[in-house]
């Protein structure tokens, strides 16, 4: 059995939908990150399943037992919010140690825990330091720690990194992972950067207007987008316009795939710009700009199928000019078929 | 940081000269060994402030002031803090209408107030008593404590309060150890503003004081209707010291700029 487990979860505020049916489960020890631009409905499920915004319809279940009628405080849940909140009046021991104060655990095995939770975020000597003290990303600590130390049945992170700078962020994303591989909390990731959800989650769960879009592995979720939301959203990505023969074929341009479940008549494909390759023939491309970005190229052309982007390698070989004419082709595992009427 | 130039620093220390002056003239008058206000005035003397252990009544209007503007203050902070809490964060209906009633007090001019409230406690039979004043300084003192304990709700961060429920903390305990302790800038500044408007009402208080119940300042007001001698001088002198140790106190514990200003390094 699943160990949280949402099943038909709605709220509408008004007459807006702010999540709608919505159904997921999650394994213990997992780490799901709910990903989506604002406004998708990610921050409001996570707040559902805190317990600080009322569910209109559904369920959530935690080890089978339904959290509907458990108060927010009983939960046991632990969480980092985007501000931290921490509490200002406390010292970083003190914020850690509060929610065992609040469990009752004696005063020995409260310092031992304490202490054991800062040294688990690399905190060790900050104990009687005042938040304000402190750097954005020690304040993060704190706040992990602080969440992590009542053993929670489930970690939720409201966009937890993204007070920081880019490097830091880096940094705290491979510490955040490795955390939590070592606690084997079940995590939940509530976050709007995609970089972040790829880099610290088993499952990403993709969402827009409330709904789930897809459902999967990160490599899984940008390799084969369902929709052209998730391909847009996820990474770059090309849409180019085809027409399937209706026996398995489908001619984008010049170049001419074997694409399964293509049916027959106009069709849209996704391919990502790294899949995209300079051949001796295929589809017929001009380039218009090309920017270079260390390890790689980055490539504008205009194609016979509408304008596409595709990376090049930095390896030393030459690359095509502005204005050049180039023949592209690709794989046809490297293409996902998007349901019709789409354009991006 | 950028500094003053010459001309700003020149008006800076006129304005603060201009604000300061009374009070400095007030004390430096209460020393005159003459029975008459005088300045410049010949040496020191204590001979006025020892001239206030001669009037008991004064002394007595002192303690009765103080105990007055304790208890209003009090009880006007312990309105405040649940009303303010209310205000800065639930849209309920009423609730505009609730602010302007809790500042109204401020609009309404005291000599109004002192009027309608002599009438309405002899209307209710505790005209004279100390209740009633104690009550017409509860109303009086409101607007200030709600003030200062709003603004320092406003600032509040929900999620922290979140962050303590998630923890296990229950509705009680996240007030008494997170929302009190956050907002205690406000509740201190505001129950200190209350206290000291209260303590130097006059405009209403004259209506209401009876000769049981006299304060400090009718008491005073009463005084220099008769004469005027340095001995209001001297009382005015102790006064400003003793409100002046009060905030030197305050800063030591909280920081002034902390409370009034509400930034601050905390």
């Amino acid at each position: 059995m699943s160990h949280l487990v949402l099943d038909g979860l709605t709220k509408r505020f008004g007459s807006f939908t702010a999540v709608e049916a919505m159904d997921l489960s999650v394994e213990r020890g997992e780490f799901v990150s709910l990903l989506g631009p604002s406004g998708c409905g990610k921050t409001t499920t996570l707040q559902m399943i805190a317990g600080f915004v009322p569910v209109d319809s559904g369920t959530i279940r935690l080890d089978g037992s339904d959290l509907g009628p458990v108060a927010p405080n009983r939960r046991g849940l632990g969480i980092v919010f985007q501000s931290y909140a921490l509490f200002p009046h406390m010292t970083v021991a003190e914020n850690i140690a509060f929610g065992l104060e609040m469990r009752d655990v004696p005063r020995a095995e409260r310092d031992a825990r304490t202490r054991a939770a800062m040294e688990l975020v690399g905190l060790k000597g900050f104990a009687d330091r005042y938040p304000r003290r402190m750097s954005g990303g020690q304040q993060q600590r704190v706040a992990l720690a602080r969440a992590l130390v009542i053993r929670p049945a489930l970690l939720l992170l409201d966009e937890p990194l993204s007070n920081l700078d880019a490097k830091l962020r880096e940094e705290m994303q491979g510490e955040l992972r490795q955390i939590q591989r070592s606690v084997g909390t079940t995590t939940i990731l509530v976050t709007h950067d995609q970089h972040e959800a790829m880099a610290l989650s088993d499952r990403i769960v993709l969402m827009n207007q409330g709904r789930i879009e897809q459902i999967g592995a990160p490599d899984a979720v940008y390799d084969r987008p369902a929709s052209a939301f998730v391909a847009s959203f996820l990474g770059k990505t090309n849409v180019l316009r085809g027409t399937a023969d209706g026996r398995g074929a489908v001619a984008i341009g010049d170049l001419v795939l074997a694409l399964a479940g293509a049916g027959s008549g106009p069709v849209q494909l996704a391919v990502r710009p790294e899949r995209l390759v300079l051949a001796e023939q295929g589809l017929g491309a001009r380039i218009t700009s090309r920017v270079f970005q260390g390890t790689h190229w980055l490539l504008g052309a205009e194609s016979a199928a509408g304008p596409v982007m595709l990376m090049r390698a930095n390896d030393g070989l030459p690359v095509p000019k502005e204005g050049e004419a180039v023949h592209l082709r690709f794989a046809p595992a490297d293409a996902a078929l998007l349901p019709g009427g789409v354009s991006a | 940081m950028r500094r003053n130039g010459p001309a700003a620093l020149v008006f800076h220390a006129l304005f603060v000269l201009f604000m300061l002056a009374p009070l400095l003239i007030v004390c430096i008058v209460a020393f005159t060994p003459e029975g008459y206000l005088s300045l410049p005035t010949r040496g020191p003397s204590l001979r006025w402030f020892r001239a206030i252990l001669n009037y008991p009544e004064f002394v007595r209007a002192f303690w009765d002031s103080l105990w007055l503007a304790a208890l209003s203050s009090t009880v006007a902070i312990l309105l405040a803090v649940p009303a303010a809490l209310a205000i800065a964060r639930y849209r309920f209906p009423g609730r505009e209408a609730m602010t302007t009633l809790f500042m109204s007090p401020l609009m309404v001019p005291h000599v109004v107030l002192g009027i309608a409230f002599l009438r309405f406690f002899t209307q209710i039979g505790i005209s004279g008593t100390f209740t009633g004043l104690v009550l017409s300084h509860i109303i009086v003192v409101i607007p200030f404590a709600l003030r200062l304990v709003l603004a320092a709700s406003y600032g509040i961060d929900r999620r922290i309060e979140h962050a303590a429920i998630s923890l296990g903390a229950d509705t009680a305990t996240v007030f008494r150890r997170v929302t009190l302790p956050l907002i205690l800038p406000g509740v201190v500044s505001g129950w200190l503003l209350a206290a000291i408007n209260s303590f130097d009402e006059v405009t209403m208080t004259v209506f209401i004081a009876s000769p049981a119940t006299v304060t400090l300042p009718v008491r005073m007001f009463l005084y220099i209707q008769d004469n005027i001698d340095p001995l209001i001088a001297a009382v005015s002198a102790c006064l400003i010291v003793m409100t002046a140790l009060l905030l030197l106190a305050l800063d030591r514990l909280f920081g002034l700029d902390r409370l009034f200003v509400g930034s601050g390094k905390g």
